[in-house]
């Protein structure tokens, strides 16, 4: 059976007929071909489907389609402006915080999710905001440098 | 991953919420956050045929202060909210502390403290912390409810008291005495995303801020079917002046309370000796939290 929900992904509202048993990560992928959001394990184990939901990071494995009726979500494809990098994604290259990318959308979202509660984070945590995010090829370091350094740009943009 | 088919339901009262849950019987469950329903589903391990979602339920998912006697949790709350309420982390530390132990980010935003009850998993985080505050649970079904106390919800392994037609609706709390301090201690082989080999939930009482022991409640996850209160650990503790010595003599009395297994997470001796370990530290910590204790400010 096939229910209709109405939600705001990255700005813009949208209406879709889904039904029950897709979970939000196969609608965003599969219907709105927002496929910056990765299918990982599917089992809420290592981040890489994250999103943010009404303000808070999220496993869209592990959240269904028809759940997020009313709700608003921001994925990857949403945080960049006018074509220009959000901080953080331009952190995550400067740094070298990447090397597949496929845990990249899920750390970059989780890390935003902090830095909008907390635009000064301390690396303790900027660390846990992201454990549960794996990642099989950085070894960490670098994004726990680019998510410091992203807040401070951050910080610098709203203070001016 | 994929999930089976099934009928989704979003009342919006909790009075329908019920009667769908009474007319659905046993082919119906309850999603909260789905951190753990919806996993099992994708293997295959449950196969409801009706979900019924209490997103739409008011007040399911509100904490609510009873004046100071108390703390009224609804069953929807997540653990995200849980470890970033002020009044709880201050007055009923356990809780707090375990919500902030309880999965990753991401997880702890959508795990609620009734999923996590009637999960009921031996290892489950905030199970030993409500267990430490007596905390007494509010079961609805179409025609009555009753109150459970915590102590006597768990019966093994994902069983409990609750019957398939009931609704864990809310979950209340008496605020400690003053002078009472809590702590919790989650032990997994990594900080995050961990089951817990052992868990210590504790809460102190004392006469005054330098008194005796007045109370003292402890409870062990992960190391029998289900979570257990070391009773005879905190008889031992009762009447007596605190001090570290006394804590490690009660942590390897904590030990005799326990039945743990081996596993691929830990072997039994290693569990055994972790109990003691832990026990010891988690009442040096609720000892410390205990003498700073302050009135809330009004
Ligand atoms: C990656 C990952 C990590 C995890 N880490 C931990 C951890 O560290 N510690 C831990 O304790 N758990 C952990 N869990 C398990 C799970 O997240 C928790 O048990 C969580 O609290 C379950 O809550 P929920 O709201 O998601 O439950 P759901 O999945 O929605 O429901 C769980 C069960 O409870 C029933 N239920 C839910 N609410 C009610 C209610 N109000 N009345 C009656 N029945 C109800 C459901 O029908 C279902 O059977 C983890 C899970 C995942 C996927
Ligand atoms: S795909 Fe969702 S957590 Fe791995
Ligand atoms: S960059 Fe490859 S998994 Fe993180």
């Amino acid at each position: 059976m096939k229910r209709i929900i109405k939600l705001t992904i990255n700005g813009k509202t949208i209406e879709a007929a889904v039904s029950s048993n897709q979970t939000l990560l196969q609608f965003l992928r599969e219907d709105m071909d927002l496929t910056g959001t990765k299918h990982g394990c599917g089992l809420g184990d290592c981040g890489a489907c994250t999103v943010i939901l009404d303000g808070k990071a999220v496993n869209s494995c592990l959240v269904l389609a028809v759940q997020a009726d009313g709700s608003e979500i921001l994925t990857i494809e949403g945080l960049a402006e006018d074509g220009k990098l959000h901080p953080l994604q331009q952190a995550f290259v400067d740094k070298g915080a990447i090397q597949c990318g496929f845990c990249t959308p899920g750390m970059i979202l989780s890390a935003k999710a902090l830095l909008d509660e907390k635009p000064n984070p301390s690396e303790l945590e900027i660390r846990t905001a992201i454990s549960g995010n794996l990642c099989r090829c950085t070894g960490y370091q670098k994004i726990v440098e680019a998510i410091g350094e992203a807040a401070e740009v951050v910080r610098m943009r709203e203070e001016s | 991953m994929l999930l089976p088919k099934f009928d989704y339901h979003e009342p919006a009262t909790l009075e329908d919420a019920l009667r769908l849950l009474s007319e659905m019987g046993g082919n119906a469950r309850i999603v909260a956050g789905g951190t753990d329903l919806l996993v099992r589903m994708k293997l295959k391990v449950e196969k409801p045929s009706h979900l019924i979602s209490l997103r739409k339920i008011p007040r399911i998912n509100v904490i609510i202060q009873r004046e100071n006697h108390g703390v009224s949790i609804g069953a929807a709350v997540t653990a995200g909210e849980l470890s970033t309420n002020e009044l709880i982390m201050e007055r009923f530390t356990p809780i707090g502390l375990a919500a902030a132990r309880l999965g990753a980010p991401g997880i702890r935003n959508r795990a609620t403290i009734g999923g996590n009850l009637v999960n009921a998993r031996p290892a489950a985080d905030l199970s030993p912390a409500c267990m430490v505050l007596n905390a007494s649970l509010k079961l609805k079904r179409s025609k009555n409810e009753r109150e459970v106390p915590v102590n006597d919800f768990f019966r093994g392994p994902g069983e409990t008291l609750i019957e398939p037609n009931e609704m864990l609706v809310s979950i209340f709390v008496e605020t400690p005495p003053p002078w009472s301090g809590g702590a919790y201690i989650k032990l997994g082989s990594r900080k995050t995303l961990e089951i817990s080999m052992v868990n210590v939930a504790v809460l102190l009482t004392l006469q005054s801020q330098n008194g005796p022991i007045v109370d003292a409640k402890i409870a062990l996850g992960a190391v029998a079917p289900t979570p257990v209160r070391a009773f005879a650990a905190e008889e031992f503790l009762i009447g007596r002046q605190p001090s570290a010595k006394l804590f490690s003599e009660a942590g390897a009395i904590g030990v005799g309370m326990c039945e743990p297994i081996t596993d691929h997470r830990g072997t039994m001796e290693y569990r055994c000796l972790m109990i003691e370990t832990l026990t010891s530290r988690a009442l040096n910590q609720a000892y410390q939290d205990a003498m700073t204790w302050k009135p809330l400010p009004v």
